[in-house]
């Protein structure tokens, strides 16, 4: 599976968006089953280091395109499992080191496509394995590192969070058995990243950025805290600094004085819907600004009109339009973004 | 054939294809052919775990065609402590690939590495000078951000330069909201080791006398705006206070005149405190909601209905 942007081009806008401008749902489908075929294009290796991300996005946007079955399971199984390392994570290729946010997207790979038997088969007791695989990259400070280098993104302590949550092992989940994590000290991580406008950012004092508001509400989401901690003086306001991303055009921003951007109206919007506030937004423009992003006939969506398409603007733009309910897309859970019927399924 | 094959100094390596392909089409990767006899070596000298100045130009190689392989990056790093390499070499190489690739997150990641390593035989003031010419190529980079604020913790610059850095930075663009981020990130970052920012009264009057400059000069800009309210929040001082400048550039009896509708927003909140002001205060949200940001008025109406009022009134017009 692909990044490798292209070939088509985002819709270019010219005046009022035409009242037949639809979702191409089997367009989309069409481009991400065709991003495995262009191997033959230096773009293709270059993102190596995504790949097993641009599987999770690719499957991702079949699921909420409601066509889960569009690419081989048998391929999907195998593609995953030739990414585990010995240490029980997975890397983001064959051959790549293993990394909390590869295995984290390998468990949703697998969660979507019900693989964990497979897995078995080759690693016993794998769930608890990757999940001790997760857990070990744990710092003092509660924050995770994303290898064995010791990286700090708040990003990963999220991937963590919701990785854990789909196997299980979150220490709520298992009341029993010793926690493998220190919950409470990562969340209060998480709460030191807020800042003085009521958002958050990838550490602490750094500014606030939409996808780390995503990653940060997600954990608070996940652990269980984010009502308690935010209460709704703190909802509205980080529900203000959130409504602020959109621009007249319709789409939302990343950061103020920033550009509009597809991907945006994932984080923002998720972020948005799990604090209560999603109505705040204009809904009928941003849906209007996704739909102007795709390639109406190759199919794929690009970060705004104009530009080359790619399968994580896609995924990201269909997801979006799944949160405005938009007709005929499978309901996306904010937190997870994946299949709101199949992380029901989670016991929380 | 190609450059590492056809090399004396590698002819000791039996290079690694990548053990993608065979029968699942989903893996098969078709490499471009100089990358993948590089990655090749790459793989057989980590199988290896051979550390040496070879492996050091190899990776250099890599990085050159993909700084964006994260293996790569840890493999010199750990190549660069074994071998003691000179550090102040690796930075300077590093410049050069930070310039060059301004996205990338792995460069930045790898230079704290380095620089931490260095410790106190870093030369900081370089990196301050390195980090002001990559805002010279994109003024809100986070990542160059997020190392500054690194830097200024680790090497305790909080008073050595970076307020007044921040000011430059806003005098090129007063709209950066990274820049204004940092200056809070300057001012209050040592709270928690009891050194005080706007808590203090002085500091706190400097903070909000330099934000309504800044709002002088672009009222419709948000950053300014939400710094003031930020003071006035990590302060515990009254909202109130802030009235005069709010009315400086909004006013609901005179809705035409309104030159900020973050302005208008804080008037709002000034208001809604005051004995009486709640039917101004739903006035001013009228106004937001069908004149001044129209794009958001369902969250108008909920702030409108927050304070008891009706729904939103579209009779008020500018």
């Amino acid at each position: 599976m692909s990044l490798a942007a292209g070939p088509g081009r985002g819709h270019v806008a010219v005046g009022q968006l035409p009242e037949e401008l639809k979702l191409v749902v089997d367009k989309h489908v069409a481009y991400i089953q065709s991003l495995d075929t262009r191997k033959d294009e230096l773009e293709y290796h270059l993102t190596e280091h995504l790949r097993i991300g641009g599987i999770y996005w690719g499957l991702t946007a079949l699921h909420l395109l409601g066509h889960p079955d569009a690419l081989p399971r048998e391929g999907l199984i195998d593609y995953v499992l030739s990414c585990l390392c010995e240490s029980g994570g997975f890397g983001a290729a064959p051959g790549h080191d293993a990394h909390i946010l590869y295995t984290g997207y390998s468990v949703q790979i697998l969660t979507m496509i019900d693989g964990f038997g497979a897995l078995e088969e080759r690693l016993p007791d794998c769930k608890q394995k990757i999940a001790r695989f997760v857990a070990s990259h744990q710092q003092p400070d509660g924050t995770f590192a994303g290898d064995e280098w010791g990286e700090i993104d708040t990003r990963f302590l999220f991937s963590a969070l919701y990785t854990l949550s789909l196997l299980g092992y979150l220490p709520h989940q298992r009341p029993s058995e010793p926690p493998l994590i220190n919950l409470p000290a990562a969340t209060a991580y998480i709460k030191a990243c807020q800042n003085f406008d009521g958002a958050f950012g990838v550490s602490p004092g750094a500014e606030s950025h939409s996808g780390q508001v995503f990653t940060c509400v997600g954990a608070l989401y996940i652990a269980g805290e984010l009502d308690s901690y935010l209460g709704e003086e703190g909802k509205d306001r980080l529900g203000a600094w959130l409504s602020e991303r959109q621009l007249p055009s319709g789409g939302l921003n990343g950061r103020p004085e920033k550009l509009v951007d597809v991907c945006y109206s994932w984080w923002v919007m998720s972020s948005m819907a799990m604090i209560g506030r999603l109505h705040w937004i204009d809904k009928a423009k941003l849906t209007a600004f996704i739909l102007q992003c795709q390639d109406p006939d190759e199919g794929g969506m690009a970060d705004r009109p104009g530009d080359m398409v790619d399968v994580f603007h896609t995924v990201f733009g269909v997801a979006g339009l799944s949160l405005l309910g938009y007709p005929g897309l499978v309901e996306v859970d904010p937190a997870y973004c994946m299949p709101r019927h199949i992380t029901a399924q989670i016991s929380k | 054939m190609g450059k590492y094959s056809e090399d004396p100094k590698w002819s000791d390596i039996d290079p690694l294809p990548t053990d993608e392909g065979g029968p699942n089409p989903l893996a098969a990767i078709a490499y471009a052919e100089d990358y993948e006899e590089t990655m090749s070596y790459l793989r057989a000298v980590m199988a290896a775990n051979e550390l040496s100045p070879r492996v050091l130009e190899l990776t250099e190689d890599l990085i050159d065609m993909n700084p964006a392989h994260y293996t790569v990056w840890l493999y010199r790093s750990k190549c660069l402590f074994h071998l003691h390499s000179d550090l102040h070499e690796e930075l300077e190489w590093l410049n050069e690939t930070a310039l060059q690739h301004q996205k990338n997150y792995q460069i930045w990641h790898h230079r704290l590495t380095i620089v931490d390593a260095l410790g106190e035989e870093c030369d900081v003031q370089g990196e301050q000078e390195f980090v002001a010419r990559m805002f010279e190529k994109d003024a809100k980079n986070y990542h160059v951000w997020s190392y500054r604020q690194w830097l200024v913790k680790r090497f305790q610059l909080w008073e050595k330069g970076e307020l007044e850095f921040t000011e430059k930075m806003l005098e090129e663009d007063v709209r950066n909201n990274s820049a204004w981020n940092h200056r809070w990130y300057v001012v209050n970052g040592r709270e928690a080791e009891g050194v005080k920012g706007v808590t203090d009264p002085e500091i706190r009057e400097r903070e909000i006398k330099y934000a309504e400059a800044a709002i002088a000069k672009a009222p419709q800009n948000q950053s300014p705006w939400n710094y003031v309210r930020g003071i006035r929040k990590a302060s515990g001082t009254e909202l109130a206070a802030l009235k005069p400048l709010a009315e400086r550039y909004a006013s609901v009896e005179r809705p035409g005149t309104v030159r900020s509708s973050f302005a208008l927003d804080l008037l709002v909140d000034i208001l809604s405190e005051e004995s009486g002001g709640k039917q101004q205060a739903g006035k001013a949200l009228d106004l937001l909601a069908t004149t001044y940001d129209p794009i958001r008025k369902n969250y108008w109406a909920y702030r409108k209905s927050q304070l008891g009022l009706g729904s939103i009134e579209t009779a008020a017009t500018a």
